[in-house]
């Protein structure tokens, strides 16, 4: 098997709880739990998974959390890799602003 | 007689012809709805009364000699996140099981329009996979199971139209991706997908799940069924200020030889039968083809792309279940935490990722404009078994292209035809993909491989 490299990663494990079509069209080596499993979440992602469970306090169990601290985890690594994708200020958005004016 | 499996095309002659009538094939299929459907948990719900009202109106214009077109008094069917009136639209989701509209989608009018006769609301993963579903068993249907084998998956999220055009339920059926879900049970239950161009069908009346990348389109027998009904449903809608203002006609893109690229690895570290379905596909198509090995897509973070649009598209789509705690009620125990992350999402890396997305969308465009199409296995291996989860199902199986989510991510269209069947006897599929808009150049190559082989003809063993 190919090792995934930190990018194909970061990719994976970002999308695995949004598209999981995603994660196996991605397929580049090992299964991304593995690795998910054995890596400690970022402080940053422990801190968001606390402040979705602030915000619905009842509602999760520990291992509830757990899987939510590691999702937000992936996703917070696949962000490094929109910025390394170079922008100028004037690229916009993919969609267009429209402004209304209703019948007179 | 046995209507099951004929084309859209042979059950039109038969309705010209007076062979038979619009009510008698719809009564066919909502019976075979009605008996084979549950076997295969592909069908919420049977639109019986619709479909006969529909029937009779359309054998009254046809015996008056008023006749709509090639889909005037055909059957159909939809995936129920297409609202129409008098029935639920359940969108696959216990929290919406009763839930109902007022009117219709609007491919559900335009189908209407071109007088299609709708016989089922269809099933489908619960809120069409965008909280992360692992399992088949997502949706409060229970699992869409291919009727090849039922112990297998039907493929999603639109596994009820991917079962009930295998079984010969209806004869074409609607149903949406926004990143695998037309072609992957159209692979997974050997029928024919075609995922159009974003903004060629419009999503009025659709659940959405990400605005920016949902598609509609037909699962049918052949390329030219697919091309029959795009032709109906494609076209500007005032009611989708996305949709755009070119319709479909199938013109056949005639040329001595198509410039196809296989992308590298696409038949590498995949199951043999796949692999060597997708070589012997290429090799019926040898003298049309011109191809072109190991090409490699631009090196961008599709993935990344992707994950955050749909995250923030979906939790905002879905923020009443989320702010509820609804999702709690939903079939798949990921789907019920499955949402949440995506609350953590900044509205600057969202930004961030609609703005990578435009040199994207150019970067592939000039990648793609090298070829006529690209060519791929559908699917790395054959469906899923029914009772593991995906990472369990074919364990060992990391390799293949990845085609179907960067084209996914910048909309472009693709198509899946059956290939061929591998292990336990499922089906493969052989994919094209090609630059937006370019459908017609899909529909031909796939006519072209159909009219040169036959497994778009076979029937499954649970037919009925």
């Amino acid at each position: 098997m190919m090792a995934l490299s930190r990018r194909e990663f970061a990719e994976q494990l970002a999308l695995m709880a949004a598209a999981p079509w995603f994660i196996e069209d991605l397929k580049a080596g090992p299964a991304p739990q593995q690795p998910q499993q054995a890596a400690e979440p970022s402080a940053l992602a422990k801190a968001l998974a606390e402040a979705i469970r602030l915000r619905y306090p009842d509602r999760f169990s520990a291992e509830d959390l757990a899987t939510i601290t590691r999702s937000i985890d992936g996703r917070l690594r696949a962000v490094e890799r929109l910025y390394q994708t170079a922008l100028t200020n004037g690229d916009e958005p993919d969609f267009v602003y429209s402004v209304y004016r209703g019948d007179d | 007689m046995d209507f099951a499996f004929l084309s859209i095309a042979e059950l039109g002659t038969l309705l010209r012809r007076k062979k038979s009538s619009a009510t008698e094939l719809a009564t066919y299929f909502l019976d075979r709805l009605e008996r084979v459907g549950p076997q295969l948990n592909a069908v919420v719900t049977v639109t019986r009364e619709r479909a006969l009202a529909e029937a009779a109106q359309a054998d009254r214009e046809i015996t008056a000699g008023k006749w709509r077109g090639p889909l005037h008094g055909i059957p159909y069917g939809v995936k129920d996140l297409l609202a129409t009136k008098d029935y639920p639209t359940t969108w696959g989701a216990e929290p919406y099981r009763q839930q109902k509209f007022d009117s219709d989608a609007t491919v559900v009018e335009r189908l209407g329009a071109a007088g299609a006769v709708l016989c089922a609301k269809l099933a489908m993963v619960e809120l069409a996979g965008g909280m992360g579903y692992n399992q088949a068993n997502a949706s409060f249907t229970g699992p869409g199971k291919t009727p090849w084998n039922t112990a297998y998956w039907s493929g999603g999220s639109s596994s009820g139209p991917g079962a009930a055009v295998a079984a010969g339920l209806v004869p074409f059926a609607i149903g949406s991706e926004t990143s695998g879900s037309i072609l992957t049970p159209s692979a997974y239950c050997g029928i024919t997908g075609l995922r159009p161009t974003y903004g060629l069908v419009s999503r009025h009346g659709a659940m959405a799940l990400a605005w920016t990348m949902d598609k509609l389109g037909p699962l049918a027998r052949s390329a030219d069924d697919c091309a029959a009904v795009l032709a109906v449903i494609a076209g500007k809608d005032p009611k989708d200020p996305s949709s755009v203002a070119r319709g479909f006609r199938m013109m056949a893109v005639a040329q001595p030889k198509y410039r196809v690229g296989i992308p590298k690895n696409a038949d590498t570290g995949i199951q043999p039968e796949v692999a060597a379905n997708f070589r012997a596909a290429l090799k019926v198509l040898a003298d049309k083809l011109e191809i072109v090995e190991d090409v490699e897509l631009p090196d961008l973070p599709y993935g990344a792309v992707a994950g955050m649009i749909i995250a923030a598209e979906g939790a905002s789509a879905f923020d009443d279940l989320l702010k509820d705690g609804r999702l709690s009620q939903l079939t798949a125990p990921e789907d019920r935490t499955g949402g949440y992350p995506a609350l953590a999402v900044t509205a600057p890396d969202y930004l961030r990722a609609l703005r990578v997305r435009r040199p994207m969308q150019r970067a592939l465009d000039d990648f793609l404009k090298k070829f006529d199409a690209l060519a791929v296995p559908t699917r790395t291996t054959v469906a899923n078994p029914i009772d593991k989860s995906f990472r369990d199902g074919w364990p060992g199986i990391t390799g293949g292209a990845n085609v179907i989510g960067p084209t996914n991510v910048v909309g472009v269209p693709g198509i899946s035809v059956p290939n061929g069947f591998g292990v336990q006897n499922l089906p493969t599929g052989l994919s094209f993909t090609a630059r937006a808009f370019d459908e017609a150049k899909l529909v031909t190559l796939a006519r072209l491989y159909q009219s040169r082989s036959d497994w778009h003809t076979r029937k499954p063993p649970l037919a009925g």
